[in-house]
């Protein structure tokens, strides 16, 4: 299985998105910090950040904008891994080695999984090592609510991540059953906006029980991209 | 007599049209099976069942002795093939291309990859990205990544479309020696009849969707498709002169007035001269073979009439 995954990164130039991952988190940082340290999100007149209740603390905007980019980045992945690949029929090929059909799909999606998971929790913690850091000299304007010396901050860390680049395995179902590329991304941003935006003081992204059921959905539907792969024809 | 592949009865239908009736073919270990159909006839849908990418709704195939299910990956590792046109990812070149084939398919050979190259010519090219290669070069490509792991069976659908003439020879001459010196047994489907007659064992001809024929190479070329053709200028005098002198009955005048017989004992020396001391003048007179891309249009037209 790793050596498939292995395979899987080679084929798809998995420096070009290595690259563009250290680009987004790069980008991100920064944004970061200047929420934090240069008041861009402060409302000229006050001077206190201009954020939706309850989005008052730093970890608000850094969960929120990281998972985000990454769902995005996630489904465009997912989508050249493994929709253009039905859609450029190079899963003819694949599907013609002596490799269950089921492995080389998981293989794919685990591959892209792993990546995204390592990228997204590298991104989490240099943004919030770099928030941290620039508390020492400057006062953020958003309060500081993480504590990156209790083990909880870490589990929480990596449980959220998981949560988020499973759901896109949600967009990929869509992608797969529509072939298309284009509907694996667009399926990627309506999820963004049911579980992270806000209508008024109303928003899902707080709810405990909500990613829960949500992960458990995007496990059926990997499974479910996965099941009938064996007993398919190929198109 | 052993079958390498066998299909017996396979049909397909995708929403509800039917792209394969009934077809039941059989190919022999060790030759070379020449798959005919026009465009659209169902040589793709039955070389897809085959290489187990879709399953047949209804029927059965054998492969090496067994019965293909969708649990079949054994003996892909044992075939070579190509459906449609051969896919590689183009932004890495030809050798890596191979390369990643032989660890898919789990085939570390040393040198298999630069031998192949060189049997397809293709040395010079392997270095560069695919997406710079020809149409021809990405055929021959293809072929090179079918038979890199020395499969038993090769199965190629269309292999020399976008091939100059030169290179459909190149490649006839290669799958001969496959065959003959390295024992595989090939499939090999084309709209073109000349790509397989002088190589194929064996052809089955297939149109809309059915099995029209299955047939040797040597039946066919011993089969009596020869005739002498003949135009003269007194047609009734001509035929009682065939007839009572020769004691033929085995003649038939056309309907543009030539006359043709059908009878091998007949030299055309003997003929102009007894026509010619008869009081017959002949204008024309010349032999004529069926060749197989009649006998091949026939099968194939008698549906459509």
């Amino acid at each position: 299985m790793l050596k498939l995954m292995k395979l899987e990164w080679e084929k798809n130039n998995v420096r070009k998105y290595m690259r563009n991952a250290v680009i987004l988190a790069v980008i991100l940082c920064l944004f970061m910090f200047a929420l934090a340290y240069l008041g861009i999100a402060n409302d000229p007149e006050t001077g206190v950040p201009d954020a939706a209740p309850g989005n008052g603390t730093i970890s608000a905007p850094v969960e929120l904008f990281t998972s985000m980019s990454f769902l995005v980045f996630t489904s465009v992945m997912l989508s050249s891994f493994i929709v253009s690949a039905y859609k450029n029929r190079t899963m003819n090929l694949m599907f013609s080695y002596p490799i269950k059909r089921q492995k080389i799909l998981a293989s794919q999606m685990l591959a892209v999984w792993v990546f995204n998971f390592t990228a997204l929790v590298l991104t989490k913690l240099l943004i919030y090592g770099c928030v941290l850091a620039g508390s020492c000299f400057m006062v953020s304007s958003f309060p500081l609510d993480f504590d990156m010396t209790g083990a909880g901050f870490y589990i929480q860390l990596i449980i959220k991540s998981a949560v988020v680049i499973t759901m896109s395995f949600i967009a990929l179902f869509i992608g797969m059953a529509m072939k298309s590329s284009k509907a694996t991304i667009v399926a990627s941003f309506l999820l963004i906006l049911l579980t992270e935006a806000n209508i008024g003081d109303f928003t899902m992204a707080g709810n405990v029980v909500f990613p829960v059921i949500l992960t458990v959905i995007s496990l059926i539907f990997a499974f479910l991209s996965v099941y009938r792969v064996e007993t398919n024809d190929l198109m | 007599m052993a079958y390498i592949l066998q299909t017996n009865h396979l049909s397909k239908i995708i929403g509800g049209k039917e792209l394969v009736k009934d077809v039941s073919l059989h190919v022999r270990k060790g030759e070379i099976y020449g798959f005919l159909g026009p465009n659209g006839a169902g040589k793709t849908t039955v070389m897809k069942m085959i290489t187990n990418l879709w399953k047949p709704t209804e029927g059965s195939i054998e492969i090496f002795g067994e019965r293909l299910t969708p649990q079949s990956y054994g003996v892909l590792k044992r075939m070579g093939s190509i459906i449609e046109f051969p896919t590689f990812y183009d932004h890495m070149s030809g050798y890596e291309n191979l390369k990643l084939h032989t660890e898919y398919m789990g085939y570390y050979h040393h040198g298999s990859i630069e031998n192949t190259l060189d049997l397809l010519g293709l040395t010079e090219a392997a270095g560069k990205p695919v997406k710079n290669y020809s149409l021809g070069m990405k055929e021959r490509l293809g072929i090179a990544r079918a038979i890199l792991c020395r499969p038993e069976l090769l199965v190629l659908d269309e292999p020399t479309n976008g091939l100059d003439p030169a290179g459909m020879k190149q490649i006839r001459d290669l799958l001969k020696t496959l065959c003959k010196e390295y024992g595989i047994t090939i499939m090999i489907s084309t709209h073109i009849l000349s790509e397989v007659e002088s190589i194929a064992d064996t052809v089955g001809v297939i149109h809309h969707g059915r099995m029209r024929k299955e047939i040797r190479m040597e039946e066919i070329r011993q089969m009596s498709l020869a005739c002498i053709e003949l135009s003269v200028g007194d047609r009734k005098k001509a035929a009682w002169v065939l007839s009572e002198k020769f004691g033929l009955t085995n003649f038939k005048i056309m309907e543009d007035g030539q006359i043709r017989i059908y009878d091998s004992r007949v030299s055309t020396e003997d003929l102009s001269k007894v026509l010619a001391l008869n009081g017959v003048p002949v204008t024309a007179l010349g032999k004529q073979a069926e060749t197989l891309e009649d006998y091949f249009l026939k099968l194939t037209a008698e549906v459509r009439a």
